[in-house]
């Protein structure tokens, strides 16, 4: 069961996370027609091989649907929102560049990926004390170098609330 | 007097206790209610701390403007965020912000629009090379095409009088007599050998 198919990278986590298209709020579809034979084809079928898994692996909740041989000269289509219809040409294009103009036309800028990313970062702060659902630890007795909870390593006589009230008591007669 | 007291004890011992301190009993705890109390414990009888009332005073009436400061300022900040949180998703903020991003998929739609022109016109090109590259493979393949014809023509031709010409030779039940007589007069002589060449290298002598 190790490798399937003709570039089992395609599969790895890797390859999926090195994609940068994430798209606007407002595209909910994305069409591709393309032929399987032809030159002007190529840029498009290396772009369906390669990156429309990246793609969606980037934008889970975006329908991508593929049509094969229905058309003379292959595009993509983009239906936003509103109703709008971005239609995209990729005769003789290669995959790069079609996946850049993408990118420019409907993918959020890196700046607002950085903004958001850091939003999410700010909610949650690793500096937290809770449950160990939602934050690192629990009890600060769990950090490195800080003294364990008796629960788990019984603490030194000296340390003991009987062995200092006792000592108090011998000091004070 | 004893009675009103026993009936609410809350509001006497307010006035002296510290204002934010819980009033209970008996806490739970870790032990349930069952537990028998622990043996050092036995004898013991909690007083709370003693209470100095001149010092309550004045510590009550800076503790509450104190808190009241406090309180005041929270609500403050709290009131600021939230208004900047409500006017970044529902105010102006929001509202500039849309306005923006529909110039910006504008200004994108427009660019992608001219790539499209631009790619429609190197398809036109293209297309009109292709259509021009037929015409002339078409023509080039009618020409070829005619040639062959009259090439097939003429090599008909050429046959037929060549035929025509052999027919001359022929022997007809005209001149068969004729030919008999010939062909008795001038006996031929098949014995020859030849080399790779095909020339002829010996001869031997005629014998009958």
């Amino acid at each position: 069961m190790p490798m399937k198919g003709r570039f089992p990278i395609r599969r790895t986590l890797e390859f999926l996370q090195k994609g940068e298209t994430v798209f606007k709020k407002s595209v909910q579809i994305m069409t591709v027609n393309y032929n399987t034979h032809g030159d002007l084809s190529e840029g498009a079928r290396k772009f369906v091989f390669f990156n429309i898994p990246q793609i969606q692996y980037k934008n889970p909740w975006v329908q991508i649907m593929m049509f094969k041989n229905m058309t003379p000269s292959p595009f993509l289509r983009f239906y936003l929102d509103d109703g709008e219809q971005v239609l995209v040409d990729v005769e003789g294009k290669d995959h790069k560049e079609i996946t850049n103009h993408v990118k420019m036309i409907l993918g959020k800028s890196d700046k607002v990926l950085e903004a958001e990313a850091l939003a999410k970062m700010e909610l949650s702060n690793p500096a937290n004390f809770g449950p160990k659902k939602y934050f690192l630890r629990e009890c600060f007795s769990e950090v490195e170098g800080q003294v364990p909870h008796p629960g788990f390593v019984p603490l030194p006589k000296e340390m003991t609330g009987k062995y200092r009230a006792k000592l108090a008591a011998g000091s004070d007669e | 007097m004893l009675r009103a007291l026993s009936r609410s004890p809350a509001p006497v011992v307010r006035l002296l206790s510290p204002r934010t301190a819980v009033w209970v009993e008996t806490v739970r705890g870790r032990k349930s209610r069952t537990d028998p109390k622990a043996k050092s414990k036995l004898g013991r009888i909690k007083t709370p701390p003693p209470v100095d009332p001149v010092e309550m005073v004045v510590l009550k009436e800076r503790y509450t403007e104190y808190n009241l400061i406090l309180r005041a300022l929270r609500l403050e900040f709290k009131e600021q965020m939230l208004r900047k949180k409500y006017e970044e998703e529902v105010g102006s903020v929001a509202e500039e912000r849309t306005k923006r991003e529909e110039e910006e998929h504008r200004s994108l739609m427009a660019l992608n629009d001219a790539e499209n022109l631009r790619m429609h016109k190197i398809r036109e090109q293209r297309m009109q090379k292709e259509a021009e590259a037929e015409e002339l493979k078409k023509r080039e393949a009618d020409i070829l095409r005619q040639q062959e014809l009259e090439n097939y023509i003429k090599e008909k031709e050429r046959q037929i009088l060549q035929l025509q010409e052999e027919a001359k030779d022929f022997i007809t039940l005209d001149n068969l007599d004729q030919r008999i007589e010939e062909a008795l007069d001038n006996p031929k002589n098949y014995n020859f050998a030849i080399d790779k060449e095909g020339r002829v290298v010996k001869r031997t002598a005629f014998q009958r």
